[in-house]
């Protein structure tokens, strides 16, 4: 039930988050394909804008395949991008489980390159067809810690209801199952998040 | 049996031949009295509609009306295309079909001008305030306008078959492009059925007036209101750079913000007044180059406050009026279904409900026959039942 109260902050962010279309790929498209420079620019952003990262760094370890990771931001990406994630493998790209430790990486992270930390979602926004050679625009908002906040009024939050057929109609046929929550949004902070707005490098091929 | 039904009413004074009606839910009838219609009878005009949801004629879903003939008799007919229909925007970016060379819109050109027109081969089918998105636009692999793809635009009809978008194509870097004469002709544009999903929005500079207050000029509106306080963002190729809330080099790490002190009134040509004066900045840049649109980085202006300008103003009707925003449906702004808002604050402007079409009569075609005319008062009820057979 918390999908929902995600996919309006989603869209909140998308809408109200000034944007960088990525330059750094090699598509030939605007946005390009995400590339390392394009991390290294919104993470050099957010710095220059005095944005709080969100987790310290992950000092290195003696382990095989592993390499420190860096302070960071968190950016929220498509699943569909992991693909063009994995490319950048040896340029930049640190998957979660080649942290010295993954302790502190969230479920769904999928990697970090340079300051920037990634998690990836099936919900991640997409605009279909919407680039200047009309391939998909992925939307991948990057947060400094001060950015945005989420406000559940009166401490309301969200309730679940469910009302059995005998109180839901009078002729106990059908069951109520609803959520209600009362929320608002804000950005705190405009200047600690920008939205890395990027296409990917070639398509999926399907399932 | 009314468990899950759904009903709502409401009036509006019409503003043109089209209206959308915001609802909580999607109806599957919908009626409508033109009052107007009913209490002054005119030949060719419409006193009633209807229309369901279910009923399909040979693939279509037509509306029913009562109206007066063209002798001022009361007979039934039909709008066959372009009735009443349902929307639901979601909470994703939607588009409708892509036209291209090929396409029922046939070939498309945009000429050099300030403000830009397209021409289509066919009828386009657009109106005012309907917003478009363009890919492809490379009449040869180092010319054409690629430059304003991707860019969503407000376009004012000005014909069947030409439109303007609110750019100034008219510069040396932009080369007339044509999908007849493009190179593969490539080239498409779309409808973005829904452009505001969230109000207000960031949005795309298409033109800055620096002078003490600034007039910047929108691609789209972006459902500003006075009161609100914006941050620019513009990369550096686009020359106003002084705009930019970070570096401030009066007051280190002060954003630089502006007021918005007026909004056009006009949805088609929007631009809003910002209380920064810009007299001494570097004059605004669109004439980029169209080798740079790889990576091209678009000029913004991003909302990020407001003042305390309260609610939205009581004119009659409900004591608490619902906020109103322009959804890229149509010139004019409509009620959401939210409830009261203060003026600015960002909300979900997310909707369904109902659209009333331009339609025309498919009988008395003695003269375009539509259900509302500008000034019209209207009654509509909408309902979605529990059980719709078959």
């Amino acid at each position: 039930m918390r999908q929902a109260e995600d996919l309006i902050l989603r869209d909140y962010i998308v809408s109200a988050a000034s944007q960088i279309n990525a330059g750094g790929g090699s598509n030939g498209d605007n946005p390009t394909n995400l590339g390392v420079s394009d991390f290294s620019l919104v993470a050099t952003t957010l710095d220059t804008n005095n944005a709080f990262k969100f987790m310290s760094g992950i000092e290195g370890m003696d382990r095989f395949g592993t390499g420190p990771v860096r302070s960071a931001y968190f950016m929220l990406a498509s699943t569909e991008l992991q693909t063009d994630f994995d490319g950048l493998t040896g340029s930049g790209f640190l998957n979660q489980w080649n942290y010295p430790t993954n302790a502190s990486a969230l479920p769904s992270e999928y990697g970090s390159v340079f300051n920037v930390r990634i998690l990836t979602s099936s919900e991640a926004p997409v605009a279909r067809g919407a680039s200047a050679n009309g391939n998909d625009v992925y939307y991948n908002p990057v947060l400094g810690k001060q950015a945005v906040t989420h406000i559940n009024q009166d401490s309301y939050s969200m309730n679940l209801i469910y009302r059995d057929p005998y109180y839901s109609g009078m002729l106990a046929q059908n069951a109520t199952l609803a959520v209600k929550f009362a929320q608002a949004q804000a950005i705190t902070q405009d200047t600690a998040i920008r939205n890395l707005l990027c296409t990917r490098l070639s398509g999926l091929g399907g399932p | 049996m009314t468990e899950y039904s759904r009903m709502a009413k409401g009036n509006f004074t019409a503003t043109g031949t089209t209206q959308v009606i915001n609802l909580p839910f999607l109806p599957d009838y919908v009626e409508l009295w033109n009052y107007s219609n009913i209490k002054t009878a005119a030949n060719n005009s419409v006193a009633r509609a209807w229309w369901d949801s279910k009923l399909l004629d040979t693939g279509n879903n037509p509306t029913m009306i009562e109206i007066y003939n063209n002798t001022g008799a009361v007979v039934f007919d039909t709008i066959q295309t372009n009735g009443i229909s349902t929307f639901s925007a979601g909470l994703s970016f939607q588009y409708g079909v892509v036209n291209q060379h090929g396409s029922a819109i046939g070939d498309f050109a945009i000429n050099k001008a300030a403000a830009a027109q397209i021409t289509t081969t066919n009828a386009h089918g657009l109106a005012s305030g309907d917003v478009v998105i363009f890919a492809n636009l490379a009449q040869t692999s180092t010319t054409g306008m690629q430059q304003i793809a991707g860019i969503p635009f407000v376009v004012t009809s000005t014909g069947t078959t030409t439109f303007t978008i609110p750019w100034n194509t008219n510069q040396s870097n932009y080369t007339a492009f044509n999908t007849a004469t493009s190179t593969n002709n490539v080239g498409s544009y779309k409808q973005v059925l829904y452009p505001a999903l969230y109000a207000p929005a960031v949005s795309i500079i298409s033109a800055l007036t620096l002078a003490n207050p600034m007039v910047v000029s929108l691609t789209m509106p972006g459902n500003y209101v006075v009161g609100q306080e914006v941050a620019f963002r513009l990369p550096s190729s686009w020359g106003t750079t002084q705009l930019n809330s970070l570096p401030n080099t009066l007051i280190p790490g002060s954003p630089i913000y502006g007021y918005v002190t007026a909004v056009s009134a006009s949805l088609t040509t929007p631009t809003i007044t910002v209380n920064i004066n810009s007299s001494a900045y570097t004059a605004f840049n669109s004439n980029q180059v169209f080798a740079s649109y790889p990576g091209e980085k678009f000029p913004q202006v991003v909302p990020v406050g407001d003042i305390n300008s309260g609610g939205w103003p009581y004119t009659g009707g409900a004591l608490y009026p619902s906020p109103q925003f322009w959804n890229g449906q149509g010139n004019v702004l409509l009620s959401s279904i939210n409830g009261p808002g203060i003026q600015g604050a960002f909300s979900n402007n997310t909707s369904q409900g109902f659209v009333i079409g331009a339609g025309a009569a498919a009988v008395d075609v003695s003269a375009a026959v539509t259900m509302i005319a500008n000034t019209n008062i209207v009654y509509w009820h909408a309902y979605a039942h529990d059980i719709g057979m078959p």
